[in-house]
């Protein structure tokens, strides 16, 4: 890679980040999880943990071990390397929403919004195939892109306290699914039966970055029957 | 055999180091907030530094001894008492079965740590007994402990005193007064010089809404002429970021891992301990200092906290 492609900056004393100069797309995604694989390849003892995102992937390493200087050094050393992409078969991940009123609190205002009617909302929801592109914020939180233009809608202005688990919600340019309850300010348009985080579980998590997500719309009792096997 | 909780206290909790390498999937380190009174407190009964501890937040629990066994107290000091006697906190005290630990009013600090002599019976998530308090898995049924628990612990190969003591230059003493260093973030170059003068200058009183996720300042740093527009990356423990109306927060260990407001600055790794020994009120500075010299300040603290190896 060239030099002028990325920057890299320090995060505090025990973390650097590597910015890159290029826009957000499932290509850049690409090249960063590639990258990360590298990086895990050849300096995996020196570090504790790689956190990809939109533009950048953050290192955190234990200064005890390693000043940042040195590792600044030898990632550049491995970024000057020929360049390879790394295999991976991504998955599509089918995940049902239910959009009923009792799960979608948000659907109605946000389709004025959008002028749309609340079918076409669902609609556009369903079409993508929406690409992970990082997981964080909360444990199995997806950072999804692919969203309609049409759907786009500022966050609200003062958040909802608790936003129940499974919730599936559209804030700025993006959309997702709250993995456990929390607080948030985006719009609720449904809810998934789904479990985004089980953490006693082998697969704790459902999708990589890479993957695609794709929302299907189901009936409320096709929801509680998910519920009850579950 | 067991500890029983007669009164629970604030929020107490059972942690160790917490969960490392596992930021990439939204999950923070969680954890001990002040991780050296933790490895004190393993370190006075001789146990692994790493070892499960209970966490003690401002207001402290009662608790019911089923068996005999050693315990210790560190981190922040409160009025401690055994079957209603004082106790002193900072070295072993033995217990009997039947026997109740108090802990009274807080003298200084946030958090104290509990460290018994026996193996907390605990599962592991994701190769730690933390518990992630605002997500819920981990610890003891990923929630704080209530009035009327029962922690099972096993009996571990020694209850003898051995009587250590921690080393005179040991300071236990919380001012509520602290100068926090910090290095640049991500965002530092964002900020105007102006900007980051202001948040030097000004002195700040932490909030009674900081908690394990971050610790919130009372005063604005300043007001932003215009926001600043980031993309969200890995958020570490100790990042400054400075909301839309100029409010700092302080990342802690139950924090977001990805996202949040533009980072002015990040407090150096030597003193995230201190971040859990603040309570609302307690008045907080910053300092920007060099990348080598943080490093060199942590170098002297590992000097300094060497004796926990012995």
């Amino acid at each position: 890679m060239n030099s002028d492609q990325f920057k890299i900056v320090m995060n505090g004393d025990s973390a650097i980040t590597i910015l890159f100069n290029e826009d957000t797309s499932e290509r850049l995604t690409q090249k960063i999880l590639s990258l990360v694989a590298l990086i895990k390849n050849h300096l995996n003892e020196l570090i504790i943990d790689i956190i990809p995102a939109y533009q950048s992937l953050t290192i955190s390493f234990n200064s005890k071990n390693i000043n940042s200087d040195k590792l600044i050094m030898e990632v550049e050393l491995l970024f000057n390397l020929p360049f390879h992409e790394t295999e991976y078969q991504p998955k599509i991940i089918e995940i049902p929403v239910c959009y009923e009123n009792e799960f979608s609190p948000d659907l109605e205002s946000l389709a004025q919004h959008c002028k749309l009617t609340t079918e076409e909302v669902i609609e556009l929801h369903c079409q993508p195939n929406y690409l992970v592109h990082m997981l964080g914020f909360l444990p199995g939180f997806l950072y999804l892109g692919g969203l309609s233009d049409k759907l786009f809608c500022p966050r609200k202005s003062t958040p909802a306290i608790s936003i129940p688990a499974g919730s599936v919600a559209i804030g700025g340019n993006q959309t997702g699914i709250y993995p456990v309850s929390s607080p948030g300010g985006w719009h609720i348009i449904g809810r998934t039966p789904l479990n985004l985080f089980e953490p006693n579980s082998e697969q704790p998590f459902i999708a990589n970055p890479l993957d695609k997500i794709k929302f299907s719309s189901i009936p409320k009792d096709e929801f509680l029957a998910f519920k009850r096997c579950f | 055999m067991s500890l029983y909780f007669i009164k629970s206290g604030l929020q107490t909790s059972v942690q160790d180091l917490g969960r490392k390498g596992q930021m990439h999937n939204g999950v923070s380190l969680s954890g001990a907030m002040d991780p050296i009174a933790l490895k004190r407190a393993n370190w006075l009964l001789s146990k692994p530094l790493n070892r499960p501890v209970i966490e003690i937040t401002l207001v402290g629990p009662e608790i019911r001894f089923e068996t005999e066994m050693l315990i210790a107290v560190t981190g922040a000091e409160f009025e401690l008492s055994l079957n209603q006697k004082p106790v002193s906190n900072n070295q072993a005290i033995k217990v009997n079965s039947g026997d109740i630990l108090t802990f009274g009013k807080l003298i200084s600090g946030a958090r104290a740590y509990l460290s018994i002599s026996e193996t907390i019976n605990l599962p592991k998530v994701f190769d730690s007994y933390s518990t992630h308090l605002t997500v819920k898995f981990g610890g003891y049924k990923g929630r704080a402990l209530k009035q009327g628990d029962r922690l099972n612990s096993q009996p571990s190969s020694s209850n003898q005193i051995n009587n250590k003591k921690m080393p005179k230059y040991v300071n236990n003493a919380y001012t509520g007064s602290y100068i926090l260093r910090c290095t640049t973030s991500v965002e530092t170059d964002l900020f105007t010089e102006k900007q980051k003068a202001d948040f030097i200058a000004k002195k700040y009183s932490v909030s009674a809404n900081s908690n394990r996720m971050g610790v919130r300042l009372n005063e604005s740093a300043f007001k932003f002429q215009k926001p600043i527009e980031i993309t969200s990356s890995g958020l570490m423990q100790g990042s400054i970021q400075i909301t839309p109306d100029g409010l700092p927060i302080i990342s802690s260990v139950d924090g977001q891992t990805i996202g949040g407001y533009p980072r002015i600055a990040n407090v150096i790794a030597s003193d995230l301990p201190l971040l859990g020994q603040l309570k609302a009120k307690d008045k907080v500075s910053f300092i920007f200092i060099s990348h080598n010299q943080a490093n060199k300040i942590l170098k002297e603290q590992c000097q300094a906290l060497s004796f926990l190896n012995k």
